[in-house]
């Protein structure tokens, strides 16, 4: 029998918990009352956004909840605690009476190091020290670094423990949060009983003899809209995550108008609610950071964020290609923003493993180009060009069919890709996809300038063969030929001809009718790999193939990265069609 | 087929259960999705194999509520399933299996990586 809640979003909540056992702590208390709370004013969502903000009282959570909270959603609080089956923490049962009035506030807890019950003392010389309660863990998180990765702000790593004194000393965050001068550090208390301190944060001195360290932006977060004629609404499109660091100032820039307008990024990592530029759909707007000490300025910028929609004309370099239909809404509109990308077009030249597919249906074309960048990587350096001017064009080949030759045809691209929410480019990368400024760029602008001629992301996320590719690409004939059991020799004869030839070579796997035989292989169906090489071991014949995921393989090939061998009777029987410059 | 697994960090948080599992008996299969017209050769076609109703036997439960056996459902997706298959299991509150590739989506350590954020 259910629990009589009227709250249709907050009866589904608890029947959830009920199902799995799941305590009412602290946290769920705090679910509910977004649920409760919610309103003209608030979404729940939001609401619970509001209620878990740093520095968030518990007063001014249940004063902001009882704003919101009628009669009846009042009675479904009543009935929780009365009838409700799901174990009540007494902290979560104190807390929930508050809220509908049955108790006093909660006495004050007897005297903490500090209000917070969490005191961080001196500088942060040798990392991060002060008292609380004995025996708490000590949790942190470097707001000023984790916008630049996938945090949520309450992400924290736990850098120490109190002693039996309520002393911790020597407490340091670690890997890419590791703690610079100024850095902004986010802390709390783990208690025992598994109740927290209040947050508190720190700015990081004392450490080095100066603050180098600028605010990180996550501008793949950096949403734009055109809101009303002349206005573009400005919004973080994740955002139970960081723009930049709390107290950076951003500055934007048209670059149409060249009008600029500076904003503080609120406590919890964005923009004020309502924040709104002057511009219009498809400006384009430079983005510069401060955190108050570093390009105070603003005469660095972190990059470009464009508004879209607008016509052709605009600052926008190049029209880019749409997206797949997969990442369209019901409206048709696109689910992800773009970001431009202005990282060097090679590093070190071409090579396989700069090729990593993304969540498009083209593995045709990362198996072919990374095929190309093992066997004849000049191929890829003469494929593409930069322009200097934030353009690039990249020269494909076409084959006229009533000449047999092949014609030349040139695509003009900009740096422009499509980015997730949390940071890398959506479709066709490399490494270092979640920083514009550093990801080597040949691959996904060759993808976008190959989707541009076919049409759109849509258009060559369908499914091709990598023979095509090689064609469209080199300029050259290719073929295909079918891989069955008894086909071993004439299979290792075209591998060894390939790769000895230097010319590129993959390979396809069956299609869904055969899905469960690749179940737990490491191989999977209706993909395209590519043929790095060939070896021999006694009279065992082996082929190496690569993902173009850049990993998933077989076990026992080493890293996972995607390139693993087969031995040739393996591959003959997982394999359905080699692909190859003829 | 052949599009990439999806970024953990997008499934995770759907997870009611993550166990490490053997299928044992697949109990129905549904009717064939339609056959997506595609060039002879193509791979990366997305066609996508029958729905399958499977008995997963538990061998641990990396999170959620302790089971010992789960009687799942594996969408219309890009892979099938047969009895002996094994491996990471990520489950919804509804029991369908998330993930493009199944027990193939993610390995286990990548897996534990992201319980412990979502922890």
């Amino acid at each position: 029998m259910p629990l009589p809640i009227s709250d249709r979003r907050l009866s589904t909540l608890y029947t959830d918990w009920e199902r799995t056992s799941q305590p009412i702590g602290k946290d769920q208390a705090l679910q509910i009352l977004a649920e409760v709370g919610d309103g003209a004013k608030w979404t729940a969502s939001k609401l619970l956004t509001e209620l878990k903000k740093p520095g968030m009282t518990t007063e001014k959570q249940i004063a902001l909840a009882q704003s919101g909270m009628s009669a009846s959603e009042k009675k479904d609080i009543g009935t929780i605690l009365d009838q409700g089956k799901v174990p009540l923490e007494a902290s979560a049962k104190a807390f929930l009476e508050q809220v509908i009035g049955r108790s006093a506030p909660t006495p004050p807890p007897p005297p903490p190091p500090t209000g917070s019950g969490l005191n961080v003392t001196g500088s942060q010389a040798n990392g991060l020290s002060g008292t609380t309660k004995a025996g708490a863990t000590i949790e942190a998180i470097n707001l000023t670094t984790a916008p630049g990765g996938r945090l949520h702000m309450d992400d924290t790593m736990v850098i120490g423990k109190a002693d039996a004194n309520g002393q911790f000393s020597l407490a340091r965050l670690t890997g890419e949060q590791v703690m610079k001068e100024g850095d902004l550090v986010r802390m709390r208390a783990r208690y025992a009983d598994g109740t927290t301190s209040d947050w508190v944060t720190v700015k990081a001195s004392g450490i080095e003899g100066k603050d180098t360290r600028n605010a990180v932006v996550a501008l793949f977060r950096i949403g734009m809209s055109e809101a009303t004629p002349g206005k573009v609404s400005v919004d973080n499109i994740n955002a139970s995550r960081q723009v930049s660091e709390p107290g950076a100032k951003l500055q934007f820039t048209n670059s149409r108008t060249g009008e600029k307008t500076q904003v503080t990024v609120t406590d919890i990592g964005g923009f004020p609610a309502g924040f709104q530029l002057n511009g219009k759909a498809g400006d384009s707007f430079s983005i510069a950071a401060s955190d108050g000490v570093n390009n105070t300025a603003f005469t660095t910028a972190v990059g470009n964020v464009t508004v879209p929609g607008g016509a052709a004309g605009t600052t926008d370099l190049i029209p880019d290609p749409a997206l797949h239909k997969d990442e369209l809404d019901s409206a048709g509109k696109p689910k992800f923003g773009k970001v431009n990308f202005t990282g060097p077009l090679f590093i070190g030249g071409a090579s396989p493993d700069d090729v990593q597919q993304g969540q498009l249906g083209d593995c045709y074309f990362p198996a072919s180009l990374a095929a190309i960048a093992k066997h004849n990587p000049d191929a890829i350096t003469n494929l593409i060009k930069d322009n200097g001017d934030g353009t690039y064009t990249v020269t494909f080949k076409e084959k006229d069919w009533a000449t047999g030759r092949f014609k030349d045809v040139p695509v003009k691209v900009d740096g422009d890709l499509y980015a997730r929410s949390y940071g890398g480019a959506l479709y066709g990368h490399s490494s270092n996809s979640s920083d514009p400024k550093k990801m080597e760029l040949w691959f996904p602008l060759v993808e976008k300038a190959y989707a541009q001629w076919k049409g759109s992301y849509d258009a060559i996320g369908r499914g091709g063969q990598m023979s095509d590719v090689f064609e469209d690409c080199l300029g050259v004939d290719a073929s295909s030929m079918g891989v069955s059991a008894g086909s071993a020799d004439r299979v290792w004869d075209q591998v060894v001809k390939s790769v000895d030839g230097h010319k590129p070579i993959g390979a396809g796997t069956y299609g869904e009718s055969e899905s469960a035989k690749y179940t737990n292989t490491g191989v999977y169906a209706d993909h395209a790999y590519t043929v790095m090489g060939y070896e021999k071991s006694g009279t065992e014949r082996y082929v190496v193939l690569r993902n173009p995921w850049g990993e998933s393989e077989p076990a026992g090939n080493g890293a996972n990265d995607g390139v693993f061998k087969l031995k040739l009777d393996e591959f003959t029987k997982l394999y359905q069609s080699l692909y190859f410059q003829s | 087929m052949a599009k990439p697994p999806e970024p953990i960090e997008d499934v995770m948080p759907n997870a009611t259960w993550v166990v490490d599992a053997e299928v044992t008996e697949v109990l129905a299969t549904g009717p064939q999705p339609a056959k997506v017209a595609a060039k002879p050769g193509a791979t990366s076609t997305g066609q996508k194999t029958a729905s399958q109703t499977v008995k997963l036997k538990i061998k641990r439960v990396m999170f959620g509520e302790k089971v010992a056996e789960l009687v799942v459902e594996k969408p219309e997706a890009q892979y099938a399933l047969k009895p002996g298959n094994h491996g990471p299991f990520l489950i919804d509150s509804t029991k369908t299996i998330l993930g493009r590739y199944g027990p193939d989506s993610y390995s286990l350590e990548r897996i534990e990586k992201a319980l412990a954020a979502k922890r």
